[in-house]
């Protein structure tokens, strides 16, 4: 299914995104391949499912990001966006349930992307700016929300949103890929999402086209901070714990995730099926060297170097 | 960095030596790009203090030809010469060292600096503490300027300045790096009449000075009022090579295109209802008191000199600035036009003047460029279809003649005069009622020039209303029905097509005691 759909995205972009994208792919191939070498335990059904079940959450959040860096923006309050909503979800369930705890906690989310995407495409802040107040301010509100203490989150049902399976795939894979869908389609296949690439190409060219250009702004960054929200469903189920420092630095893992499979900075140009590849890159890499036994802090610098390259590898492919 | 190569000196390179006067020489020159020939055994050769025009239609390897000469690409087979020996030039540091700089339309100056620091730039002199030494800055940034007559204030930051002065800043700095061979792409394509003039006054006190000039235009009055030389291409080869002074404008033309200029008669058109009316429309600080209409079916020419007000009236009635004052009628009711796509569903489309700031989206698909300014029309259900999509497009790509590779090309990758109606194809997308063109064959060569024109005739005759601002006057003269002629920012004259020619519009234009831009027509 995703397969099918990867193609046809792939007729619509351009051939310089092909071209990386496909770059990215290859890298993503080879480092299988060398994952495998290196351990027997890599190419297992069991293994793979775990990557894929680790990434999912980063996953989510860098297909959000996608949107944002398409039209030439960026949005560093994702991780603690992500936050907020753990904190909305563990506070509430316990006494009012799913039903309540969920629409409140994803809207919230969805309402500090709206105040984003206000405060960029109407006020004029810049979204480096306009997103690091938020970071700070949404951090701030889930510290004070649960005081500084974490919330035990106990609801059975809950639990199982991200450590359950269905058809034998774990659900946050589930939901990663029911986002990279969606997202796909909005973007290759809707007048928005095709403005979206329009605003990030020339944003003062598609205003004058009549590109509802402030609108739409607004719209990325509110689909950045509701997935954010959707992500920390899948966090606060799977750590079953509703701590206000949940997401600290996922900002910067999405970021990478994008920019790795070949989303330019500068806008106009990329897409969630690269997005898609580049969070699978850098989970195979942390899968690996966790298989290898690579001491934790060692992996940041692997992690530090493997953004760099590819960037580099990228910006070379694209001006041959 | 990669500097210039001398090769060896050929037996005739040698021989060339005698004739010191020849500063640059080019034999031969061919390029292609994935199988395509766009520059094939191209000769060239520029003397000491000769202007020497390079004209040609867009495609026809002008641009080719100078990116060989300034480094940019190197060549497949051929030599290039400077002072008789050959080099190699494989960077445009190289070009530089070697003498030979290259004046893009688009300036390379640092906006904020001053013209003294401009100029300095990368190579300050320095006092003895290692800071920049101002006064010798000072100085000799004044003995440059004095020596080129150019009066500006060398202090103030560039921005502030007009672009024709900008320019002349960027050509004055060429100078300053000793440069030898100056080569201008399109100088005059984004001045006005007075500008132009005092440009090549400029240019005829380089040539005294013993620079050689490589001078590209689509004005080709230009090229007999400034050039000595002129070399035509066509398809990569060169079809013609003269003396200005022995040949006329139909030699020109026919070696261009290879056929003769089609004449064009002039038909008088129906005009239908009122379509857009403008009432004492006022911006502050831009333009006063602007009234006129426009019927159905009829074109009005809004001429004027650079900074009369033109565009900005025309972003007024699109949404893009807010008028202070006064009110636009469309088909009769009064409208409030806050954004574009406020403009776009009343049926208003414009066509910018600036492709690349307001008009291209550089990095994607000729296909997208043309429909994003009206997707809806190709959605059904909130999806894109693209089947229609693309049968729009191609319908535009064959109306208006547009040659691509294919529509999924990048539309950076296409000449201006393909952007151009790929642009004309977008407005087209919104089936619009009234059409605003503002300099619509800027950086535009004369063949697609001319089929722009046969279009903007073929929509008019199917009844849209159409706005024309152009710098050109035999643009306006030959399209427009009436012609009204802006003066800092008002309406200085209203002329019905009996009455417009060349003198009255530049005497409306220009009244204002600026005999100078009188004196150039």
């Amino acid at each position: 299914m995703s397969a099918g759909a990867t193609k046809k995205s792939a007729s619509l972009s351009t051939v310089a995104a092909v071209w990386t994208r496909g770059g990215a792919l290859m890298a993503l191939l080879l480092l299988v391949a060398v994952a495998s070498f290196l351990s027997h335990r890599f190419l297992t059904i069991p293994n793979l499912l775990n990557v894929l079940r680790q990434v999912a959450i980063v996953g989510i959040l860098a297909l959000g990001m996608t949107f944002v860096i398409l039209t030439r923006g960026i949005d560093l309050s994702v991780g603690a966006i992500l936050g907020m909503s753990v904190v909305i979800y563990a506070g509430l369930l316990e006494h009012n349930g799913m039903l309540v705890a969920i629409p409140l906690g994803l809207g919230a989310a969805v309402v500090a992307g709206l105040v984003n995407g206000a405060g960029i495409a109407y006020a004029g802040v810049p979204p480096f700016i306009m997103t690091l107040g938020m970071l700070s301010f949404a951090r701030g509100l889930a510290f004070i929300y649960t005081g500084g203490t974490p919330i035990p989150i106990l609801s059975e049902s809950f639990y199982d949103l991200g450590n359950g399976y269905l058809f034998g795939v774990p659900i946050p894979t589930l939901i990663l890929i029911a986002v990279l869908i969606v997202s796909a389609i909005v973007l290759a296949r809707t007048p928005f999402g095709r403005c979206i690439y329009g605003i990030g190409s020339n944003e003062d060219a598609a205003r004058l086209s009549g590109v509802p250009v402030r609108r739409y702004k607004t719209l990325v960054y509110a689909i950045s901070g509701g997935v954010s929200g959707l992500a920390g469903l899948v966090y606060a189920s799977q750590l079953s714990i509703g701590t206000p420092i949940a997401g600290q630095g996922y900002e910067l893992d999405a970021i990478a995730a994008v920019v790795v499979g070949g989303t330019s900075l500068f806008g106009g140009q990329g897409s969630v099926f690269g997005t898609f590849i580049g969070t699978l890159i850098i989970g195979v890499l942390a899968n690996i060297l966790n298989l290898t036994g690579v001491d934790p802090f060692v992996q940041q610098l692997f992690k530090g170097v493997l953004i760099v390259v590819a960037v580099f590898i990228m910006s070379r492919s694209n001006r041959a | 960095m990669p500097t210039a190569v001398p090769l060896n000196i050929a037996p005739d390179g040698a021989a060339r030596n005698d004739d010191v006067a020849t500063l640059l020489e080019v034999r031969g020159l061919q390029k292609s790009f994935a199988g395509n020939i766009v520059l094939s055994g191209v000769d060239l050769s520029l003397a000491a203090g000769e202007v020497h025009a390079i004209v040609g239609e867009n495609g026809a390897g002008k641009s080719t030809l100078i990116k060989l000469l300034a480094g940019v690409y190197q060549p497949d087979a051929g030599q290039i010469f400077m002072h008789g020996r050959e080099m190699r030039l494989p960077s445009p540091r190289s070009a530089f060292d070697c003498g030979i700089v290259c004046i893009h339309q688009e300036l390379s100056l640092a906006p904020h600096l001053s013209a003294e620091e401009n100029i300095f730039l990368g190579h300050f002199p320095r006092t003895r503490l290692g800071t920049i030494d101002r006064r010798t800055v000072r100085q000799r940034t004044k003995e440059l300027l004095d020596r080129l007559a150019i009066s500006i204030d060398q202090k103030r930051p560039i921005g502030e300045l007009s672009i024709a002065q900008q320019q002349m800043i960027e050509i004055a700095k060429a100078i300053s790096l000793e440069a030898k061979v100056l080569i201008l792409d399109e100088p005059t394509a984004v001045l006005d009449e007075p500008m132009v003039k005092t440009l090549f006054a400029l240019l005829r006190r380089l040539k005294a000075q013993g620079i050689g000039v490589i001078f590209i235009s689509h004005h080709l009055e230009e090229i007999f009022r400034v050039a000595d030389r002129v070399t035509v291409l066509r398809d990569g080869s060169r079809t013609g090579q003269s003396a200005v002074a022995d040949i006329d404008q139909n030699w020109l033309v026919a070696r261009m295109i290879g056929r003769d200029f089609p004449a064009h008669a002039l038909h008088s058109r129906k005009s239908g209802e009122l379509a857009l009316e403008l009432t004492g429309l006022s911006l502050h600080g831009a333009f006063a008191d602007v009234t006129f209409s426009v019927r159905q079916g009829e074109i009005v020419g809004l001429a004027g000199l650079v900074g009369a007000g033109r565009s900005e009236v025309a972003q007024a009635i699109v949404g893009v600035v807010r008028p202070t004052a006064g009110q636009i009628r469309v088909f009769g009711r009064e409208v409030r036009i806050s954004d574009p796509n406020v403009a776009a569903h009343l049926g208003i489309a414009y066509v910018t003047e600036d492709r690349k700031a307001f008009g291209l989206l550089p990095n994607r698909a000729v296909r997208e460029n043309a429909t994003i300014s009206n997707l809806a029309r190709f959605s059904r259900f909130g999806l894109l279809q693209l089947g229609q999509e693309k049968s729009f497009v191609r319908g535009i790509i064959e109306r208006l003649d547009v040659r691509l590779s294919g529509m999924e090309a990048e539309i950076q990758n296409l000449s201006g005069g393909n952007q151009q109606k790929v642009l004309i194809g977008r407005a087209l997308a919104v089936e619009p009622r009234i059409l605003i063109f503002d300099e619509p064959t800027r950086g535009v060569d004369i063949g697609a020039k001319s089929e722009i024109y046969k279009f903007i005739e073929e929509i008019v005759a199917g009844g849209v209303a159409v706005v024309l601002i152009s710098s050109e006057l035999e643009e306006i003269l030959r399209l427009a029905d009436r012609v009204i002629v802006m003066r800092r920012g008002r309406i200085a004259a209203t002329l019905p097509r009996a009455e417009a020619n060349e003198t009255n519009i530049m005497r409306a234009a220009a009244l204002a005691g600026d005999a100078s831009a009188m004196d150039s027509l």
